[in-house]
């Protein structure tokens, strides 16, 4: 990977296995579901890194290792000069008072008993932060930051819409200053016309103190519109890492290509003239990963390349392929990517009567 | 030919403590062959109006209050229960969301659509068993023939999809309604599912409602498409001039509140301010009133009728020429569409 002093977080060949026991008195060990499996990224203070893939390739338990609710199998994980891997009690807590999480579900994450106002105060207390006082003003602060009506500190969860309890898990994901916000797919729960209003939320505090998000997520066009780089995960790895720009404009792993491909575009005259690459069968079991390329099985470039024998036979690194760009496949100096996303997107093609 | 019509459907659901206006007077038709997509928010009724066609309102709480739901000659809403029973599957079938809940989990794949068509076509089990091998074929599960003994727990989401399509098309059914059928499916799954929904409605020559909430679906899949907004279809028209030309501020709120994945220029997003509506309150005036941006008083006062953006033409209800209609005083112009806001001085027409 390449160096760079910026980085808040590191992770190098990050491994978290969940063990599959067998067995009612005496369990025994049968298998692993390898559900991160060697991922390596950094994080640059001040960005937001998305990280995009199906559902079990990785993507949110990669977000959990990182703020440390799962204990990493093996791998470093480097957060603002300090390994994390290892850390535990006291010296995991101070840690964790510069990483917050904000979870998808906001009905599940939001303990119905307690008030908006014990909510967002939890934080300030664990961490002893300000005395009680100061911290049922930080709490009034913090909702108006948010958008939401400090009187209303002493209502339940259950008296607030989605868009709004969502509101109140970022607040309570900002009351100790952090600098890392994981956000694991925190829109998708939320009706379409609620999304843009924390999609913006999220946009604005980034701005306003200085955060830097890893903004986990399946779809590809939220990615796009909130993310400096993306990360494209598959069965465990990354595929493709670059600019959000370059994974969109340029896909190098015939895998983002085809995910891209996927994406319907809410332009009728666009949907007509794009070119989809469906992709075969199934996401592979995590259990037992395919050889070589995890991508192999159902890969429409290797098809076109004649079955080259490394595919299944040889895993592929993450190798540099441009400034900023890697890619985990062999063969990915035969992906145009610039033509391949023209196909995909419709753009470039001779232009239809469609509206600006 | 107009196959199915939906005129002032209205649907009511009563709990102990609230009544739900679920529905509130929706028209539409369906003619042979065409796809029209049901588009909105969770709770816009768009469901619940599917349901209401096939009688499948959850009971006791569910209730058609008003209207009518026409099947060619048949009065689907005056059709006695064994008359409405043989006529799901056979001439309106449905794909739901979670193919998991209608499944039966303790049935095999292959019993499951054997009973359909040993009970609907009189088959043989023969008969029906070669059948069931050929629609599972047909629907891209590989090795048909072994995997009629599977259950559903043992197919993946997308191939217990695949199941469900192959049951709903067991009968050359002339409508499908699809309820959300990719929703809980990963994106290239949805994208092999959609593709075989596309094919096979073509193939058959069979009309598809398909309610989703996401436009990118709808832009792609169908050539009509209703806007609904708490219980009311607040927008209609072809697919192509409804994304090109939206009229209704909430279409065009949903429209700018999503992002593209082929947007360049990083626009920012315009939410939809407020929140979705309370059902439980009878509606008075425009149901997207509290949240419109467009708003004026008559607004709150008088709901609007839906009617052609361009008054005085004649109305057609379906097929590539359906005339484009709105339901709202104040329709944005396409700058304003462009923009997401009105660009007007408060006090009425732009």
């Amino acid at each position: 990977m390449s160096t760079s002093d910026g980085a808040l977080l590191r992770v190098e060949g990050l491994r978290v296995y969940f063990p599959i026991k067998s067995g009612i008195i005496l369990e025994r060990h049968v298998g692993d579901v390898r559900a991160v499996d060697g991922v390596d990224f950094e994080l640059r203070r001040g960005e937001t890194l998305g990280l995009v893939g199906e559902s079990g390739c990785g993507k949110t338990t990669t977000g959990r290792a990182i703020v440390r609710l799962y204990r990493p199998t093996a791998g470093s994980i480097r957060f603002d000069g300090q390994e994390l891997a290892g850390l535990e009690g006291e010296a995991l807590r101070r840690v964790r008072r510069q990483m917050q999480m904000i979870f998808q579900d906001p009905f599940a994450s939001l303990n119905p008993r307690m008030t908006l106002g014990s909510i967002v105060k939890e934080p300030l207390t664990i961490h002893g932060i300000g005395s009680p006082k100061e911290r049922e003003g930080r709490v009034r602060q913090l909702l108006e930051v948010v958008g939401l009506n400090p009187g209303f500190v002493n209502r339940y969860p259950h008296e607030f819409s989605g868009g709004q309890r969502q509101r109140i898990g970022v607040a309570r994901a900002l009351a100790v200053q952090p600098d890392l916000v994981v956000a694991d797919e925190p829109i998708s729960a939320l009706d379409v016309s609620i999304q843009a209003q924390i999609l913006n939320l999220l946009e604005r505090l980034q701005g306003e103190f200085g955060l830097t998000y890893l903004f986990i997520a399946h779809d590809l066009s939220v990615v796009r519109h909130i993310s400096d780089r993306v990360a494209v995960m598959y069965v465990g790895r990354i595929a493709e890492v670059a600019s959000s720009r370059d994974i969109f404009l340029g896909p190098l792993h015939p895998y983002t290509v085809a995910l891209l491909s996927a994406i319907p575009i809410p332009d009728p005259a666009v949907e007509a003239r794009r070119r989809r690459i469906i992709l075969k069968g199934d996401v592979p079991n995590p259990v037992a990963p395919p050889p070589g390329c995890r991508f192999h099985t159902r890969c429409w470039l290797r098809g076109r390349l004649g079955n080259p024998a490394e595919c299944e036979a040889v895993d592929p690194r993450v190798r540099d392929l441009a400034a900023g760009h890697q890619v985990a496949c062999h063969f990915a100096e035969q992906v145009d990517g610039s033509a391949e996303q023209r196909l995909v997107t419709g753009r470039g093609a001779p232009p239809a009567s469609s509206p600006a | 030919m107009v196959l199915l019509s939906v005129a002032d459907l209205e649907v009511r659901f009563h709990t102990a403590d609230a009544t739900v206006h679920a529905v509130n007077g929706v028209s539409f038709e369906l003619e042979e062959g065409e796809t029209l997509g049901l588009v909105g928010e969770s709770g816009c009724g768009k469901s619940v109006t599917s349901l209401a066609i096939m009688r499948l309102l959850p009971q006791p709480a569910g209730r058609i209050t008003g209207g009518t739901v026409t099947f060619r000659d048949a009065i689907l809403t005056e059709l006695p229960e064994d008359e409405m029973r043989d006529l799901r599957g056979k001439e309106i079938a449905m794909v739901f969301q979670d193919p998991m809940t209608s499944l039966n989990p303790v049935l095999t794949v292959g019993e499951q659509l054997t009973e359909t068509l040993m009970a609907h076509r009189q088959m043989t089990r023969q008969q029906a068993r070669a059948r069931a091998v050929a629609l599972l074929e047909m629907v891209g599960i590989p090795r048909p023939a072994t995997r009629l003994g599977a259950y559903p727990h043992q197919f993946s989401g997308g191939m217990r999809q695949r199941v469900m399509i192959a049951m709903a098309l067991a009968l050359e059914p002339k409508v499908l309604i699809a309820d959300e059928p990719t929703t809980a499916l990963d994106v290239t799954i949805q994208a092999q599912i959609l593709d075989l929904v596309r094919n096979l409605t073509a193939d058959f020559g069979t009309a598809v409602i398909l309610i989703t909430h996401d436009l990118g679906v709808v832009a792609g899949m169908t050539g009509r498409v209703n806007v609904m907004y708490a219980g009311f279809v607040v927008e209609t028209g072809t697919t192509a001039e409804l994304f090109a030309h939206p009229r209704h501020p909430y279409t065009v709120g949903l429209l700018r509140s999503i992002p593209r994945l082929d947007d360049t220029r990083h626009e920012d997003l315009v939410p939809i301010e407020g929140q979705p509506p309370d059902m439980t309150v009878a509606p008075r005036g425009c149901p997207f009133a509290p949240r419109c941006a467009w708003r004026e008083e008559r607004c709150v006062a008088e709901n609007p009728a839906l009617e052609p953006v361009v008054p005085g033409t004649p109305i057609v209800t379906t097929g590539p020429g359906a005339t484009h209609r709105a339901a709202c005083w104040y329709p944005a112009t396409d700058e304003e569409a462009r923009h997401g806001a009105p660009l007007r001085a408060a006090g009425g027409a732009a």
